[in-house]
Formats: C-alpha cells, sequence, structure tokens
C-alpha cells in the first residue's frame, strides 16, 4: 500500500476488480446514450450548416430554417454535453459510494495487521476511492459511445455520399492500425509513466513527512539534491515516454486531418466533375457540404476516449491498492456467542498471524482464564498482546491452536462479542450528550442503569467538579476532557452492557501516574463478576491481575 | 510578489525558451484549424457553384491552390500540435524538476516549528496535491497564445464577409469569456465544500476505525458505518455539484460555436454562399480555439486556493539568522539548573508536561522562549536552528524514519560515515544481528516510515543513526519503549560504553528503570514550567544555581565533565 514501493501493476487484475464495483446503478449506459446523442446532434449541426449555405443565393429567409437547425443542433450539443457531465457525476457519486461502504464493512471486520497504519488507511477509505470518479463519469461513457457513435455518423455520411463514407472507412484502416501499434506501445509507457510520478510523488511526500529528522540531522541540502536528481530522472525520462506517446497521438490526428482533407478534395473535385475517376454519383453543394462538416464528427468519438485515458490510469491504480475482499461478496457478520455468566476462557496453542505479516503476532499461546479472574498480559509491544484480545472479537486470525470457552471450542467464525465489553487506548468519543456516548453500549438502558454505570467508572467526581451533568454536550475530539475522563467514559460504556467478559486494551497508557492510579481502583472494581483480560505495559496495573501471563517477543 | 509568485516567475524565465516555442506552435495550431475550416467550407462551395456554371468555368476554376492548401494546413495542423504538446509538457516537467527541491528546500527553511505540523500524513498530501495544480499551470501555459492567434485569423476570415460577421464573432467570444469567468467563480464555493467534505470524511473514518473492537463488542458497526456513509455522500454530492458547474462549461461553449457560427453564416449573406461557408466554420473554429483557454478558467479557483495554501507555507516571515556561535562541548542551563557537559540526565515528568517539547525546541523544531534555556551561555532564542541542532544527536519518541534503505537511515546523519562506522552503530543499538539477517543487508529496504521493521526494530535504527552523529549531547526520547528487558540491557550497557568513550552528554526520556540507572540525576519537569528536585541518584556533574545571580560565569563549558563509571544495575 506504500507509494515509493508500488507493487508492479496488473492491468488484468485492475480491470476485473473494476468491473465488478462498477454497479447497474452507475447509469453509464444513459450517459453512453448522451454521448451517442451528442453525435447526433452533430449530424444535425452539419445538416444545418448546409441548408443554410445552400440557401443563401434565395436570399436570408430561405436560411433560416437552416440556421434553426445550426444553432439547435449546436446549442444541444452543449446541452447534451452537460446532461452527460451530470449524469456521469451521478454515477460516479453512485459507484463510489457503494465501494467505499464495502471498503469501510472489510476495514471493521478484521484489524489490519502490523503494517497498515490508520493514516493509509484514511487514505484508502477517502483518496483511492475518489480516484475512481472520472472512470465511471468520463471514460466508460466515452468507451462505450466510441463503439456506436462512429457508426451513426458513418450511416449519415453513406446516406449523402457512399464515396466519402467509402473515404471514411479507408482512413479508419490505418486509423486503428496506428491506434493498435502506437496505441498499445503507448499505453504501456504511460502506465510506466503514471507509476514513476506516483513514486516521485511519493519520495516527495515522504520527505517532507520527515522533515523533522532531516532538519535535526541538518540533512535538508542533501535531500533538497536528492529530490531534485530524482526529479530531474523523472522528468527526462518521461519527456522519452511522452515523445512515443504523443507521436502515436499525432498519428492518430494525422489519419483523422487526412481524411477530413480527403473528403473536402473528393467532394470538391466531385463538385467540380474534374475527377481523374468516373464514380457512380454526382453530389450538389448541399450533400457535399454535409459529408465534410461531418467528417471530423468521425474521429471525434475516438479522440473523446483517448482524453479520458488518464481516468482510467488513475482508476487502475487505486484499484490495484485496495483489499481484495473489497471486491468479494460481503461475509456476514459472525456469529455472537451469548453468556449468562462469566465464562472460563482458555487458550491453546494459540497462533495468530495476519495475511501479509512475515511473521506472526503471538506464537503458541497458552493459558487459563478462570471464571470472573482477571487476568493481565504483559510483554513488549509487538508480543500479541492486542491481538489475543482482538481475536476473541473475530477482528484477528486464529491460525494455529484454538481457544474453548467453558470448555467449548470457539468455533472459527464465532466471536465473543456479544458478550464481551471493550476499554482500549482511544475510545469513541462523537460529538453528543454524554449520556448519547454512553448509551451507545446498550441502547436499551434506562437513566437509572446510566447514572449507576457512570458512578461505578468513577465519572460523577470529575462532572461535579466542572458541574456537568448525564446530559452535558462533550465535543468530537473529547476536548475539555482529560485522557482519564476519556477512558473512564469508556469504561462507564463497558458497565452499562451487561457483560460477562471484559477485554481492557492498554487503558491507562499515557496516563500520568495519581490518574493511572485512581483510575486502577476503578477497574479494580468494574472486573468484579466478569473474567477480564488486561492486556498492558503498566506493572501497577498488571498488580491487580489474579494471573500474569508473560508474552515473549517474537524474533 | 509572494514567494510562490516569485518561484514561478523564475521558473517561467528558465523555461522561456519552450514556453515560447509551445505558444508559436498553439498559436499556429489554433490559426491553421480556423483557416483549414473556412477555406474548406470555401472550397466546397465554391466547387459547387462553378460546377454548376458548366465545365469551363469548371476548368477555369484554380482549384490547385486549394486543394493544396487544405492538405498542407492539415498537415501543419497535426504536427503543430505534436509540438505544442511536447514543447509545454517539456516546460512543464522542466519546472517540475526545479519547483519540488525548491519548494522542498523553502518548506525546510521555515521557522522550524512549521517542520513538525508538516509531518502528518494529511498535511505532507495536501502539499503533494498543491505541487500536482501548480505544476498542471505549466502545462496549460499556451491557452492565450492559441486564442489570440485563433481570434486573428477567425477575424481576418470573418472580415471577407463583410463587419457584421466578423463583429458577430468577436461579440460570441467575448461574451463566452465572460460567461466562462464568471462560472470560474461560481466553481469555487463547490471547490472548496469538495475540500471540506474530504476532511471531515477522513475525520470521521479515522474516529471510527481507532475504535474498531468497539464497535465490534457494542454491535455498532452497522451505526459506524450507516456515520461514514453519511459523511460519504456529502463528498460525493460535494464533487456531483462541483461536476455540474463544470457542465455548464461545456453548455456555454457548445452554444457559443453554434451562436458564432449561426450568426457569422446569416450576416456575411450578402457575399454569396462561399464567403458563408467560409465565415460560418472560421467562426465555429474561432470559438473553438478559446476551449483551452475555457479550460484553464476551469481550474482557476483550485489553482488559486493552491498557490495561497502554498502561499502559506513559503512566508517564511523575519527570520532572525544571527552569527554563528563558537558551541564547542557547550553547557546546558534550563531554569536555573546547569548541566555541564558529559553529564547523563534523566528527564522525568507526568505525560503532558513538555518533556518532549522540550527536547523538540532545544532541536530548534520548536521556537525558544528567549530567557528559558542557555546554551553554552547564550540564549537559546538567539541561536540560530541549524546551529542548535549541531549540539545534539536525537532519536525522536516516533522514531521516524525515511523510506529507502537501512543504509539510507543512517546515512542521514553521517553521510561519510564507513560501513565499520554503521556496523558498529548497529551494534550499540542491539539491531546488528537483525540486519544482517535481512535479505540484502544495509541495503535492504525498510518500506515507507520503516513499515517493514517491527515497532522495537524502528526504534532501535533510530538509536544507531543517533549514535553516528558526533554531537556533544545524545537526545534519547524513550529509546526502549516495546523493547524486551534482555535487549533493554544490552543496549544500556553498550550507550554507557559509548558515552564514556566519547565524553558524549545524555539526555534522556525513560519510563524504564534499566536506562534511567545510566544517568547521574534525575530532573523532574513541572507541568507549569521549571523543574522540581527528583534526584534520586546523586548529583554528579550538576550545578545548580539562580539565574538572576549571573549564569554568564558558567558559559564556556569549564566545569568537569563527569565521566565516572555509569551507575547500572
Amino acid at each position: 500500500m506504500t507509494m515509493l514501493a508500488a507493487a508492479a501493476p496488473d492491468p488484468k487484475l485492475a480491470a476485473q476488480r473494476l468491473k465488478r464495483i462498477v454497479p447497474r446503478t452507475a447509469r453509464v449506459r444513459a450517459s453512453t446514450a448522451l454521448l451517442v446523442a451528442d453525435a447526433v446532434a452533430g449530424i444535425g449541426f452539419a445538416a444545418g450548416l448546409a441548408g443554410a449555405v445552400v440557401a443563401v443565393p434565395e436570399g436570408l429567409g430561405a436560411m433560416v430554417p437552416g440556421l434553426t437547425l445550426l444553432i439547435g443542433a449546436g446549442s444541444a450539443r452543449g446541452l447534451v454535453a452537460m446532461l452527460a457531465a451530470r449524469v456521469g457525476a451521478t454515477g460516479a457519486r453512485t459507484t463510489k459510494i457503494a465501494l467505499r461502504r464495502s471498503l469501510v464493512a472489510v476495514l471493521f471486520e478484521r484489524m489490519p495487521g502490523g503494517a497498515a497504519t490508520t493514516g493509509t488507511l484514511i487514505a484508502t477509505a477517502v483518496d483511492e476511492v475518489e480516484a475512481i470518479d472520472g472512470y465511471v463519469a468520463r471514460f466508460l461513457p466515452a468507451r462505450h459511445a466510441a463503439a456506436i457513435a462512429p457508426l451513426l455518423v458513418l450511416a449519415a455520411t453513406a446516406l449523402a455520399s457512399p464515396i466519402a463514407a467509402a473515404i471514411l472507412i479507408v482512413t479508419l484502416v490505418p486509423f486503428v492500425a496506428a491506434m493498435i501499434l502506437a496505441g498499445g506501445a503507448a499505453a504501456d509507457e504511460s502506465r510506466r509513466q503514471f507509476v514513476a510520478l506516483s513514486r516521485l510523488s511519493g519520495l516527495f511526500a515522504d520527505r517532507i513527512r520527515a522533515l523533522p529528522i532531516l532538519l535535526a540531522f541538518g540533512a535538508e541540502q542533501r535531500e533538497t539534491d536528492r529530490l531534485a536528481r530524482a526529479a530531474e530522472d523523472v522528468a527526462s525520462r518521461t519527456m522519452r515516454v511522452l515523445r512515443v506517446a504523443f507521436l502515436s497521438s499525432g498519428s492518430l490526428e494525422f489519419f483523422a486531418a487526412l481524411s477530413v482533407a480527403l473528403v473536402a478534395v473528393y467532394a470538391g473535385f466531385n463538385l467540380l466533375g474534374l475527377l481523374p475517376v468516373a464514380v457512380p454519383e454526382k453530389l450538389d453543394l448541399a450533400r457535399a457540404f454535409f459529408v465534410l462538416a461531418l467528417a471530423p464528427e468521425f474521429y471525434l468519438p475516438m479522440r473523446r476516449l483517448a482524453a479520458a485515458y488518464h481516468d482510467k490510469q488513475a482508476a487502475y491504480t487505486a484499484v490495484e491498492r485496495l483489499p481484495e475482499r473489497t471486491f468479494a461478496a460481503p461475509v456476514g457478520r459472525p456469529p455472537a456467542l451469548t453468556l449468562a455468566a462469566a465464562p472460563h476462557i482458555r487458550f491453546e496453542h494459540v497462533t495468530i498471524r495476519y495475511d501479509d505479516g512475515e511473521r506472526p503476532a503471538c506464537r503458541d499461546v497458552t493459558f487459563d482464564a478462570e471464571p470472573g479472574s482477571v487476568v493481565a498480559l504483559v510483554g513488549p509491544s509487538g508480543s500479541g498482546k492486542s491481538s489475543l484480545l482482538h481475536l476473541l472479537l473475530g477482528l484477528a486470525p486464529a491460525s494455529g491452536g484454538r481457544v474453548l470457552i467453558d470448555g467449548v471450542a470457539l468455533e472459527a467464525g464465532t466471536t465473543l462479542a456479544g458478550a464481551a465489553s471493550w476499554v482500549g487506548q482511544t475510545p469513541l468519543i462523537v460529538p453528543g450528550t454524554l449520556r448519547d456516548n454512553i448509551a451507545l453500549a446498550w441502547p436499551e438502558a434506562g437513566t437509572d442503569d446510566l447514572c449507576r454505570a457512570v458512578r461505578a467508572a468513577g465519572l460523577a467526581p470529575a462532572l461535579a467538579q466542572r458541574g456537568l451533568g448525564i446530559d452535558s454536550v462533550i465535543d468530537a475530539r473529547g476536548g475539555g476532557l482529560s485522557g482519564g475522563e476519556i477512558r473512564r467514559i469508556a469504561l462507564a460504556r463497558a458497565l452499562l452492557k451487561p457483560s460477562a467478559v471484559l477485554l481492557l486494551d492498554e487503558p491507562t497508557a499515557h496516563l500520568d501516574m495519581a490518574a493511572e492510579i485512581a483510575l486502577i481502583a476503578t477497574i479494580r472494581a468494574a472486573c468484579r463478576g466478569r473474567t477480564t483480560l488486561i492486556a498492558t505495559h503498566s506493572a501497577r496495573l498488571a498488580a491487580i491481575a489474579d494471573q500474569i501471563v508473560t508474552l515473549e517477543p517474537l524474533a | 510578489m509572494t514567494p510562490l509568485a516569485r518561484l514561478l516567475a523564475e521558473q517561467r524565465r528558465r523555461q522561456r525558451r519552450l514556453l515560447l516555442r509551445a505558444a508559436g506552435y498553439a498559436a499556429l495550431v489554433a490559426a491553421a484549424s480556423v483557416i483549414l475550416l473556412g477555406l474548406s467550407g470555401w472550397f466546397i462551395t465554391a466547387a459547387a457553384i462553378a460546377g454548376l456554371a458548366g465545365p469551363v468555368a469548371a476548368q477555369g476554376f484554380n482549384y490547385m491552390l486549394p486543394s493544396a492548401g487544405i492538405r498542407l494546413l492539415a498537415i501543419l495542423r497535426t504536427g503543430a500540435r505534436y509540438g505544442e504538446r511536447l514543447a509545454s509538457h517539456e516546460a512543464a516537467f522542466g519546472a517540475l524538476a526545479q519547483i519540488r527541491p525548491a519548494l522542498f528546500q523553502a518548506i525546510a527553511a521555515a521557522p522550524a516549528a512549521r517542520a513538525l505540523s508538516f509531518s502528518t500524513g494529511e498535511a505532507t498530501a495536501r502539499i503533494v496535491q498543491d505541487v500536482g495544480v501548480i505544476e498542471n499551470r505549466f502545462a496549460m501555459m499556451s491557452a492565450p497564445a492559441g486564442l489570440v492567434a485563433a481570434t486573428v485569423a477567425g477575424t481576418i476570415l470573418t472580415l471577407l464577409g463583410g463587419w457584421a460577421p466578423a463583429l458577430a464573432t468577436l461579440g460570441c467570444l467575448a461574451a463566452l469569456l465572460v460567461v466562462a469567468d464568471r462560472l470560474a467563480s461560481r466553481l469555487e464555493a463547490p471547490g472548496r465544500a469538495v475540500q471540506r467534505a474530504t476532511g471531515a470524511l477522513k475525520d470521521e473514518v479515522a474516529l471510527h476505525l481507532g475504535a474498531a473492537a468497539e464497535l465490534r463488542c457494542y454491535g455498532l458497526e452497522d451505526w459506524a458505518a450507516t456515520r461514514i456513509g453519511e459523511q460519504s455522500e456529502r463528498l460525493a454530492d460535494a464533487a456531483r455539484a462541483q461536476a455540474q458547474v463544470l457542465g455548464w462549461f461545456e453548455l456555454a461553449q457548445a452554444s457559443a460555436i453554434a451562436l458564432a457560427a449561426g450568426a457569422a453564416a446569416a450576416l456575411a449573406q450578402g457575399q454569396g454562399a462561399a464567403i458563408v461557408a467560409l465565415a460560418a466554420l472560421a467562426a465555429a473554429m474561432t470559438i473553438d480555439g478559446a476551449a483551452p483557454l475555457v479550460r484553464r478558467l476551469a481550474q482557476r479557483g483550485m489553482v488559486r486556493e493552491a498557490e495561497a495554501r502554498l502561499d502559506t507555507l513559503l512566508e517564511t516571515g523575519p527570520v532572525r539568522e544571527r552569527a554563528a556561535i563558537a558551541l564547542d562541548r557547550p553547557t546546558i542551563e534550563s531554569d536555573g539548573v546547569m548541566l555541564a557537559p558529559g553529564a547523563r540526565i534523566l528527564i522525568a515528568g507526568e505525560s503532558g508536561a513538555g518533556k518532549t517539547t522540550l527536547i523538540e525546541t532545544l532541536m530548534g523544531l520548536r521556537d525558544a522562549t528567549p530567557g528559558a534555556i542557555r546554551i553554552g551561555g547564550q540564549d537559546l532564542a538567539d541561536i540560530p536552528p541549524r546551529q542548535r541542532r549541531t549540539v545534539f544527536d536525537w532519536a525522536p519518541q516516533d522514531a521516524a524514519l525515511l523510506s529507502g534503505t537501512v543504509r539510507d537511515n543512517l546515512l542521514l546523519a553521517s553521510p561519510q560515515a564507513s560501513e565499520a562506522d554503521l556496523w558498529h552503530a548497529l551494534h550499540d543499538a542491539a539491531l546488528d544481528e537483525r540486519v544482517r539477517r535481512l535479505p540484502d543487508g544495509l541495503d535492504s529496504w525498510i518500506g515507507e516510515n520503516g513499515e517493514r521493521l517491527s515497532g522495537g526494530e524502528r526504534r532501535r535504527l533510530s538509536l544507531a543513526r543517533a549514535y553516528l552523529g558526533t554531537a556533544p549531547w545524545l537526545l534519547l526520547d524513550e529509546p526502549s519503549e516495546g523493547l524486551d528487558s534482555a535487549t533493554e540491557r544490552t543496549i544500556a550497557l553498550r550507550l554507557a560504553v559509548r558515552l564514556s568513550a566519547r565524553g558524549q552528554g545524555l539526555l534522556l526520556i525513560s519510563h524504564r528503570p534499566r536506562l534511567g540507572a545510566l544517568c547521574d540525576t534525575t530532573l523532574r519537569r513541572r507541568p507549569s514550567g521549571g523543574w522540581t528536585e527528583a534526584a534520586a541518584l546523586p548529583s554528579r556533574g550538576i550545578d545548580r544555581h539562580r539565574l538572576e545571580t549571573g549564569a554568564a560565569g558558567h558559559a564556556s563549558g569549564d566545569s568537569t565533565p563527569s565521566r565516572d563509571a555509569p551507575v547500572l544495575v
């Protein structure tokens, strides 16, 4: 998922994925129809122009129908283009919302192990999804229209002059040949170019991110030079690539221009009756003018497609970075166990290995948590403490061993989530009242239950001190609340839910000593009657446990 | 002139030849298009009239010149368009190769406090996008030349039909530009709305993804997905609103073409069919020549905002450049406490007491309050940040690493370091064995911010990097967080040897007793600023006094450095 170490792009995979995510409701057909309507309006424009020119000798009045058609069809083109932009944007909107929904579901389903930081996930969920906008709004309709619209123009041309139509077909052959020969190579080059540019952006972004370090070691000039060299390199390589790409698009244009010129010269000579060979048709001004005005329209859809190529490129790059499961059928939420009383939990030779990790998060962990007891999991960061807690919630994969709840193995896909409460380092705080925030855990709870939970979590004194009540509004960032108070809100939430299992992930991290000691006392009371697992670095917190399990770091 | 405008002006100067060439080609393309279509229309119509007039008239019709002209113009236009693309992109990439390093240099030279604000992912992404927008602008610089050429060629051709068609065409062109300008202004609000919605969505995603376990326990995933979905819809709505305004540009452009062609045809009626055809097609292509400029107008709001943001980034303000001061093995004084060179100090204090802030201030990454800290007797606020940094080798709390190899990261601290130096530093950070096992050793790729390493390995690499410096003081911010106790012991032992051998001073932030035991003295930071005495260990190498009783006397680092055997467990 890193910009710098971008995996080798696989256009086939990207194409498959894109096919799966563009829903029927994306209205690609509607925007395609509008682009085809644009070609029809183009035919009208040409007819109007021809009609007006032919009518010139008969006076301005005779020109009116032609001029009306000309202006009407011309404006209609604008209207159609505007509608195409709207429909395309609506389709892109539908696609992005749907893709983001399934992506978010995948991200919630399992904590990505190790590498992916929240920052990367946010970029994935927001920016990568936005990158498919142009693909749906512009590229797809342009591609479909490119297969239909030229045929319409050709048919209209053939009605006026079959030979002009034949000229268009004949020039289409080298046009298509150039497109296949040069286009394939150019597309390949352009993809590599896209990757090179995004790597350069990646380097730039990385060095800005690491600016404090660069400054600290006085390396700003060295890194500026490095950036300059990388940019020079990309610039010179890019120009080589672009020369090829422009040459190929130039050859396409050349054939397009050539065909227009051929049609013009043919029509002119036909009208003069000076053609060197005999042809079975005799044009008049109206038909000649019509085919001339129409000739550029024949190539327009293909040129529009070429212009949207960048949108396709961006979408391909983006979908390649999304997790595979985003594109699979959604799996249902795993069934959750319900427990009447605090259970016995046994971890038996448990190994957790995330998909992308080269080594397991934890290996061969075995311990027992007696019903209603408190177990502290200690060990260095990266020894898998949090992963073991996540395993019980189905957020981490069990790659070996098993977990027994009251002697019954927790089947793959079953979780303890329904019977468990959670307090972590960064509790969820949403804008709203304290009541809203706490009641999230158990919406059925009455005011009495809420107040009991607030008291049990030790929030009452802090609230009283600030003159706050359960209906006071707290802001999104938890502004005005101390780190300890935010943990206590999470604790109140955990206590409100009648759960048999309590899972605490570093509940006292980043608190000062006084706050930690106060919170530990509350936690100790909260554990009563629940089987409790605490992942912690704090010896003080671990001291309240009935049992301490030390996890070894994995080399 | 804003700093960015200066930067861009300089690039325009550098790329002038290419930009001129691009403008010339653009003019050629536009003029050729107008003449090509006008001439074709005239040719067909005139040929038809001549053909109708009988074989003699047809034979007398000079068809050679126009038909050759048509072919020539078609080829000329294609060639010129190729030349225009090549020149404008070459100019853009040339500018790109200069603008990024120049911007980076300017950002690095900005007041240090800013450096920290750039290191968040969001800020970085913003800068990268803005630079992309600016670069794009370079590739579109030839648009006005095309417009001018199309206008001149179009006016000359339509004048063949009289004043009226020419004026009508110019009127349509002017109207289009006015409308496009209005639309560009109308596009600014939706553009900003898209940006705000993007920010809000990122916040919402961050809020919920950070609490996945909590959501799972309380069955709140659907609720959270709905909330994210709402923001997602808001962003999609904003993007659609933006696209809808862009649609109006299309309508304006197409209507202007149709109106110009129609008006020119009607007004040239008196000049005969051939001239009508010429005027109508030339008028249409004149308006078409404005298309690149209209596209550029559509991006105006985006470019302006990007420029404004980059400008605030480059706004360095008055930098007080001070003369360098001799700082060889200097003392450090803070709030009445003086640290002698070579002292080993454990900085304690509650979270939030400002320990890391203190270190970042020493490193010149935050502005120093005048009078608060003195280094070598000089007020820290008077020492240029660049020079402050030569006093310290730093292993930051977040153990930030560069995308690159192990070697890239180590050489950052000391570009001239030998292979042996690198391995020695890695050895002292207890990372040498792990690096030896990596597939490419020192040249192994460690990923973005070291993502291929574990948290503890990243921390040790950051430590090894700090070891490679030669500054008189070592600043270690939580260097052993997340390390197992055996590794921590190894690091502590090797650090003690290292410090003794080099006479380097140590400022250490750590909760962990084993590393803390390396220090002579513990200073506890009060949240209100200043220190409380918390010297659990005998104070050696430390000299307490009141600032008001004259600190200058202690300035030159003449107190004997403490090189006693380290206190180790």
